[in-house]
């Protein structure tokens, strides 16, 4: 063999120790669930050994959205009368809201109500519990109505009861007496009790139970897409009648989105 | 199930054709196959046969694992092309030789025509005639539209006699099916390409770590920038009048960056993987938004495709030597079929042709602007007016439906609503950086990158591991729970 040929085959070869120094490192670090810190940096832990130690990790995620919806949710008090009157409408909630919010808003406007849309970008009820936002859009828009959709960033933490409870409740009692719904996350993994936990907080009728139903979820596997999103606010709206303990009056929009009166937006740095 | 059984289950689903989980250079799998490939294909180098036959081996599976048995399909394609391309060598009668060429480009051509454009076509058929229409349950075998422009590419240098036909099936089959550039590009052309495979080049120290600095580019634009930045173009085109003026415009400057990122960033894995194993495929984007013509802009953008496109559509419709009207349509044609060539619908028509048009105007306005050349105002004009052109196009490249490109666009005149500019640059500032980073990679200049390059193929071992580990590292942390297929898979 001639040295160039022992140059090509050492090039080779340190290559591949590189190629398979970096593989065992990266899969190391995935076969934990938190992995050490780094400068107060923790490397967030890739797939790898989910996939091949417990299979394909998208295997309990659903997906395509249909238009069923009553079978998926909780909350049914004795039918109450829809309120007819125009609502101020105050929705509140995470990253979510880019899907639900357009809807939303296609109903308000059709109805007559006015809605004010707050997206706090990664938000979870801790933080909003904490910042005091909720009762500050509350003085300030006065809405005769709220919508809240969140959990979605909640869904994977442990000991869920002792760490969420108080804020979940805090939330709800910042609304006070303003009839509310409050719309579950949209899972795509099981959850570890935040869904119980809205719906066991929440007032009987005041709760969507989304977990169940079938989406068709965006690139980043979580968010529902904008057509499957629609549907998710077709069937919180069909739900309400007959479930909701407040129902107010939607009318069928012509137009498939809408934008809402005002649309307030926090960064996830604001947490 | 026990632990052993369970761990087999899982590694054979992985391994095994899912149509949903296509393997893609920057993934897991093919960063583990590849490593069990490279070891193997170093020690058979030299082996040009026992090589060839490793490698094909390799491509089939790679293509198995992201289209199934469409793999009978390519080899199909590799059986019929070789054997003609023999014919015609053998032939004596030019008419008998072209008949030959003629079947080639019939059979490529219709099964091509027949997987991607099927439901295009009966679709229009059963509007024009009012008909009920149910689409044919017909599955695209990915990267179709490659390899079959490079089939087509290769009888037809044969029959021009400007590539000597390949001298086994196994050499043509090694061509057609290189793993590389199999699924998504660059089209690769048979008189750059099998000579290559003749010489049996070992790839140096400088060709494998400058591969692996390619790769590491391509990961950071394709899995990182392009699959993030992505997520918040998807909110706008899902939703065209759901956001301000302002956002929309945003919007489009992202997916203008992210179709960049998504494909040059494709192409540079696959032209490193291929300079790792010593081939070379050539360069496939050159900075395209630094053009200052629709022109230039074509000779920067996917190179593979515009120049395909002008020897073996553009040429032979008769080029710029049928005058100068003659030239324009030429051009108008040869784009129609390139927009075509991305996707069976009308708005790929649509797109290729106001390049088409576009490109005529340039030519047309040439002799007059040519005197303004040097001139920096008239430069930056230039360029700015190419990238708007060009970022306008996109649009309707990516909306749903030409309603959809019109509402984003006429959202940017009626509803600008400038109290949205803060807010956004607060909530998507990730955002906001990465675009800042393309949009520097396309001002630093070229030297700047070369100097990149040659630094990281001379650091030390621990150092390339070092930038090799954050690379990989960044799309985990930037990865969404499902990957994203590359922009170009449809096509």
């Amino acid at each position: 063999m001639t040295p160039r040929e022992n140059g090509r085959k050492s090039s080779y070869t340190s290559l591949w120790l590189l190629l398979v120094a970096a593989f065992v490192i990266i899969f190391t670090l995935s076969c934990f669930d938190s992995t050490p810190s780094i400068l107060g940096y923790s490397p967030k832990p890739s797939e790898m050994a989910n996939s091949i130690l417990r299979g394909n990790t998208h295997d309990e995620a659903t997906s395509l959205c249909d238009d069923t919806d009553t079978d998926s949710v909780s909350g049914s008090p004795a039918t109450v009368p829809v309120d007819t009157a125009t609502q101020t409408l105050l929705f509140i909630g995470d990253s979510m809201l880019d899907g639900l919010s357009p809807r939303l808003a296609a109903y308000a406007n059709a109805s007559g109500h006015k809605l004010y849309s707050v997206t706090w970008y990664s938000s979870s009820s801790k933080a909003w519990a904490e910042s005091g936002k909720l009762k500050e859009y509350i003085g300030r828009i006065k809405p005769t109505f709220v919508f809240i959709c969140l959990g979605a960033n909640e869904l994977n933490i442990k000991d869920i009861r002792s760490k969420r409870k108080e804020f979940v409740a805090k939330i709800i009692s910042d609304i006070d007496t303003i009839p509310y719904l409050w719309i579950g996350p949209p899972n795509w993994k099981k959850d570890t009790g935040i869904n119980d936990l809205i719906a066991e907080s929440a007032a009987r009728g005041g709760y969507f139970k989304s977990d169940g139903m079938e989406f068709e979820r965006r690139k980043d596997g979580a968010h529902p897409t904008a057509a499957s999103a629609i549907l998710w606010m077709d069937s919180v709206v069909r739900w309400m009648p007959e479930h909701s303990f407040h129902p107010i009056r939607f009318d069928t929009p012509d137009k498939r989105t809408g934008r809402p009166t005002k649309i307030f937006t926090h960064s996830p740095e604001e947490i | 199930m026990t632990t052993l059984q369970s761990l087999l289950h899982n590694v054979g689903s992985l391994l095994t054709y899912s149509p949903d989980e296509p393997m893609l250079f920057s993934g897991g799998l093919f960063w583990a196959l590849f490593i069990c490939f490279m070891p193997v294909y170093a020690l058979l180098r030299s082996r040009r046969t026992q090589m060839i036959v490793f490698v094909i081996a390799f491509s089939l599976y790679f293509y198995y694992k992201s289209s199934g048995f469409f793999l009978l399909l390519l080899a199909a394609t590799s059986i019929i092309d070789w054997h003609i391309s023999r014919a015609i060598v053998r032939l004596k009668s030019r008419a008998g030789r072209r008949r030959m060429v003629a079947l080639s480009v019939v059979v490529s051509l219709s099964v091509l025509c027949y997987f991607k454009y099927a439901n295009f076509f009966l679709w229009n058929w059963n509007a024009m005639v009012e008909g009920n229409f149910q689409p044919l349950d017909i599955v695209l075998p990915v990267g179709i539209s490659f390899y079959t422009f490079q089939s087509i590419s290769y009888v037809v240098d044969v029959y021009r006699g400007s590539v000597k036909p390949a001298d086994t099936w196994g050499e043509y089959l090694f061509f057609l099916s290189f793993f590389p550039a199999l699924i998504a590009g660059p089209i690769v052309r048979a008189n750059c390409f099998l000579p290559q495979i003749k010489e049996n080049h070992h790839a140096d120290h400088n060709e494998i770590f400058g591969g692996l600095w390619l790769i590491i580019c391509g990961v950071v634009k394709k899995a990182v920038i392009a699959d993030y930045i992505a997520q918040y173009n998807d909110l706008i085109f899902d939703n065209p009048g759901g956001y301000t003026g302002f956002e929309s415009l945003m919007g489009i400057i992202g997916y203008t960056m992210q179709i960049y990122c998504d494909f040059s960033g494709y192409s540079d894995m696959a032209i490193g993987i291929a300079l790792i194993m010593g081939f070379r495929l050539g360069i496939n984007f050159d900075r395209p938004y630094r053009s200052k013509s629709l022109t230039e802009f074509w000779h920067r953008w996917h190179i593979s495709l515009s120049t395909w496109l002008r020897d073996y559509v553009y040429i032979p419709l008769g080029g710029n030597r049928k005058g100068t009207a003659r030239t324009y349509v030429n051009n108008f044609l040869t784009m129609l079929i390139g927009g075509l060539w991305h996707g069976a619908a009308w708005k790929f028509v649509f797109w290729g042709g106001m390049h088409g048009i576009g490109l005529a105007v340039n030519k047309l306005c040439r002799p007059y602007t040519s005197r303004l050349d040097g001139k920096k105002w008239f430069e930056i004009s230039s360029l700015a007016a190419t990238l708007v052109y060009v970022s306008l196009l996109w649009v309707f490249f990516r909306a749903q439906s030409f309603g959809d490109s019109v509402a984003i666009i006429s959202n940017i005149f009626t509803s600008f609503a400038p109290e949205s500019i803060v807010p956004f640059i607060k909530t998507r500032w990730l955002w906001c950086v990465l675009m800042a980073v393309i949009a520097a990679s396309h001002i630093i200049p070229q030297r700047w990158l070369d100097e990149a390059s040659s630094r990281f193929i001379s650091s030390r071992w621990i150092v390339q591991l070092l930038i090799f580990i954050i690379a990989v590292q960044l799309v985990i942390e930037f990865a969404g729970e499902e990957v994203s297929p590359f922009i170009y898979y449809q096509f």
